[in-house]
């Protein structure tokens, strides 16, 4: 069991619900720093919408309402994400979120690593060109790109496209990763390659794993958690 | 941040606003352009009685016969060969000869109306001539052919769309039990695709009635109550663009007004009952 | 048997009314060709000018469809640059900012203003023209300015639909990419929604643009003429391909005006199918890839 003062985020009663059906009942959990959490369980019992509470992204989506109470800690204060004053923005600059099949923007790889940048107003260029080749080099992928930086990253390889996702996520510097089947459209080398990055990434975030390789959850997971008819279960 | 948010919001707000009052402004300003003679009572009247502004009679009812006898024809005379065409390609699709008609039929859409009303002019009317011997062949017959070329496109269309959302699971049924393609298409593709049929039927009406030159063109405009299909007539789109050389504070020109508020509330009624045939289909998936 | 000569004859009745239909296509694009392919010429668009000062306004052109080209390219550019700006920012509201509960009646508008009949929108612009003539500002007559804002409104629900519609059908995994990264409403709209759906937006702007060369009925209510040479300003009167056609149809004096007719019938022809086809091409080929500039 963790220690208190190592705890990140805290998940207290919450409840979701889409077209007024619950998907996600009751669930309190507290996720240590510096983990890699695994969720596991069965398909469409809502692992997605679940990590999507951590980041608010289900507010795009019509239809859907939660309750409930998550804190996470910046710095030394837990933060109530659902604080109404709370820009939902900054929340989703510190915690980033990678999807199941990779997403890569319609434009050159640079430009999709330096778009947060960009949306977030930084404009200093050479300040921006150095963060985005040390995202590149903490997603293991600068050294295949570092040539062909200015080529559409569409036309990168599946498992390129998605440490291209993970890079432009960490482009930010944020201190969680929400990591939804990160591999499951990737071949097992591709995939092996993203689990030794993430073990890498876990000095620097706190990570959220949804994935359905049992396998692959504990080889690199900390702590195991299974979503099933709506309830969330410890199981290791 | 917030506040760009706010502008582009409100500015989007604002240019819907104004598209929808256009629409709404329209109608509205036809009606109060129309309330001189609204204001006489004669509104039944002026729907059904004759034209003679010699006599002082300012009817519209030849025009209203006129529009609905040549727009009705016109779909008498597309519905069947649209059928056959969507047949032709939804359901028979011969050595993928239907993709090339469906190509041609989507093309059709891009003719200009005037070329139909031309062609009509120098081909179609000499032709009905010929044929009936009576006549200048400025008649409801040509023009409702002419326009049954031109609603055809809308109607195949629609119903090859109906068509291809009839499940394939439905269709692999039938195949599987032996079925044939005329049974097919009466017990599975038909109760499945009516509704979507009917819409693409309701919107063809509305743009057959809808259009003003090839019936302004071909159809004679003849003030008179029309007797058979070889006989001249005027549509109330016609009459609109006939009537708009006359004095603007004319009786004459009041009843223009008149037209456009029944050709307004006509087509708005037609879209409003295809909107009842065709259900929005909301899919439940866990994100 | 029965059920075999029932095949049989809905096989018959499907090939037939196709045959029908595409003959019917033919005849009329036949008729033309077959009649007008003699005045397809440079004569028949500049007459006896030449056509480098024509097209620079050196000499007048009096006998030529050079004036009633130029009308209409006028006509077209001033009514889309009304109609692309009002009809995108409608689309955006509707897809992306509109309540479900208002999204209903706001929709039936369009699709009424989609189905109203293009005399209607003529008439309503003439009207408007008189009663600004009256009360404000003598000076306003008929003209291409008030032509094309009437245009304007007849293609403004073609554009608001595609947009609203390409926006819709993005899928969640492109809608949702830029927020998961910081990203506002706005930022996601402009910077990903918007590019990504812009071959569904543009095929239905040049769909527009047919829309606008091919219309007669509302021009000839609101300042197409037969002759006015090329349009001074946006508050002249001014020539138009199909006003031409229409008017030749009805007015014409000899067979060489009739050959003109049948020249300007095709001109106009190819112009609206090359539109389609365009509108279709961008659809299919021209991803975002090369729209998108990095």
């Amino acid at each position: 069991m963790p220690m208190t003062e190592n705890i990140k985020i805290n998940i207290k009663n919450l409840w979701f619900y889409y077209n007024d059906h619950p998907i996600l009942e009751d669930i309190s959990l507290e996720i240590p720093q510096n983990t890699i959490t695994a969720v596991t369980g069965p398909s469409g019992q809502g692992k997605s919408t679940f990590l999507m509470t951590l980041n608010r992204l289900w507010e795009s989506i019509e239809e859907t309402r939660i309750k409930g109470h998550i804190e996470i800690r910046f710095g030394s204060d837990f933060q109530n994400i659902y604080d109404k004053r709370y820009n939902v923005s900054d929340l989703r600059r510190q915690v980033g979120m990678v999807f199941q099949v990779p997403n890569p923007l319609p434009m050159s790889i640079y430009n999709n690593i330096a778009f947060p940048l960009k949306l977030k107003g930084e404009n200093n260029k050479t300040l921006g060109s150095f963060r985005v080749e040390d995202a590149l080099k903490r997603s293991f992928l600068w050294d295949e790109v570092k040539d062909r930086l200015n080529e559409d990253a569409r036309a990168l390889s599946g498992g390129q496209q998605q440490r291209l996702c993970i890079a432009r996520a960490l482009v930010l510097n944020p201190q969680v990763l929400l990591l939804d089947e990160p591999t499951s459209s990737l071949d097992d080398k591709s995939g092996r390659v993203i689990e030794d990055l993430l073990l890498e990434l876990k000095k620097d975030c706190t990570m959220i794993l949804v994935s359905h390789y049992l396998d692959q959850v504990k080889r690199i997971a900390d702590s195991g958690m299974v979503l099933s008819d709506r309830q969330m279960k410890q199981q290791w | 941040m917030d506040v760009k948010e706010t502008i582009f919001k409100s500015v989007f707000f604002a240019a819907s606003i104004l598209s929808a009052g256009i629409t709404l402004f329209i109608l509205g300003f036809m009606i109060v352009l129309a309330l001189p003679i609204l204001k006489q009572g004669l509104f039944f009247d002026m729907l059904t009685g004759p034209w003679a502004p010699d006599h002082g009679l300012f009817g519209l009812g030849p025009m209203i016969i006129g529009t609905i006898c040549i727009a009705l024809m016109a779909l008498v005379i597309s519905f069947p060969v649209s059928l056959g065409c969507s047949f032709f390609i939804g359901i028979l699709n011969p050595r993928g000869l239907g993709k090339w008609l469906k190509k041609i039929i989507e093309s059709m859409t891009a003719v200009p109306t005037v070329i139909y009303g031309f062609v009509g002019i120098f081909f179609l009317v000499p032709l009905v001539r010929e044929l009936f011997l009576k006549g200048s062949g400025m008649c409801i017959l040509s023009a409702a052919i002419m326009l049954s070329i031109l609603i055809s496109p809308t109607m195949i269309l629609f119903f090859v769309q109906s068509f291809s959302m009839v499940p394939q699971n439905d269709l692999n049924a039938v195949d599987a039990l032996g079925g044939n393609t005329a049974q097919k298409f009466f017990y599975v593709v038909l109760p499945h695709s009516w509704k979507g049929m009917l819409t693409g039927i309701i919107l063809s009406f509305g743009r057959a009635m809808g259009d003003t030159l090839i019936a302004l063109m071909i159809s004679g405009n003849s003030v008179a109550f029309p007797g058979s299909v070889l006989d001249s007539a005027r549509t109330l789109t016609a009459h609109i663009a006939l009537i708009i050389a006359a004095d603007f504070d004319s009786i004459e020109f009041k009843t223009i007004f008149l037209s456009s508020i029944f050709l307004y509330i006509m087509t708005s009624f037609g879209i409003i009952m295809s909107r009842f045939s065709f259900k929005k289909r909301k899919t439940i998936n866990e994100t | 048997m029965k059920p075999e000569f029932f095949d049989r004859l809905f096989n018959y009745f499907s090939w037939g009314c196709s045959i029908l239909l595409v003959g019917a296509v033919l005849t009329i694009v036949g008729f033309l060709i077959a009649n007008g392919y003699q005045s397809l010429n440079l004569h028949l668009i500049f007459d006896d000018t030449r056509p480098l000062d024509a097209i620079f306004l050196k000499s007048q052109v009096f006998d030529g469809l050079f004036p009633a080209i130029a009308g209409t390219l006028f006509l077209i550019t001033l009514s889309i640059i009304v109609a692309i700006p009002l009809g995108l920012a409608t689309g955006i509201f509707l897809a992306e900012y509109c309540p479900p509960k208002i999204k209903g009646s706001f929709s039936l508008l369009f699709d009424i203003l989609a189905g109203i009949p293009s005399i209607v929108v003529g008439l309503f612009g003439f009207c408007v023209t008189i009663f600004l003539h009256h009360y404000f500002y003598t000076r306003l007559f008929p003209c291409l300015l008030i032509s094309a804002l009437s245009l304007a409104f007849l293609v403004l629900p073609y554009i608001i639909r595609t947009t609203q519609i390409s926006l819709e059908t993005l899928p969640l995994s492109v809608r949702l990419t830029a927020p998961s990264l910081g990203a506002t409403k706005l930022q996601n709209i402009f910077y990903v929604l918007l590019p990504s759906s812009l071959s569904g937006i543009l095929s239905g702007i040049i769909l527009s643009i047919g829309r606008c060369a091919e219309d007669t009925a509302v021009i000839m209510l609101t300042g197409a003429v037969a002759t006015a040479g090329i349009p001074k300003s946006v508050f002249s009167s001014f020539e138009a391909l199909p006003f031409y056609i229409y008017y030749i149809s009805s007015q014409y004096s000899d067979n060489s005006e009739l050959m003109k007719g049948y020249g300007a019938c095709l001109i106009l022809l190819f112009i609206c199918i090359s539109l389609f086809v365009f509108a279709h091409w961008i659809k299919k080929r021209l991803s975002q890839k090369i729209l998108y500039r990095p």
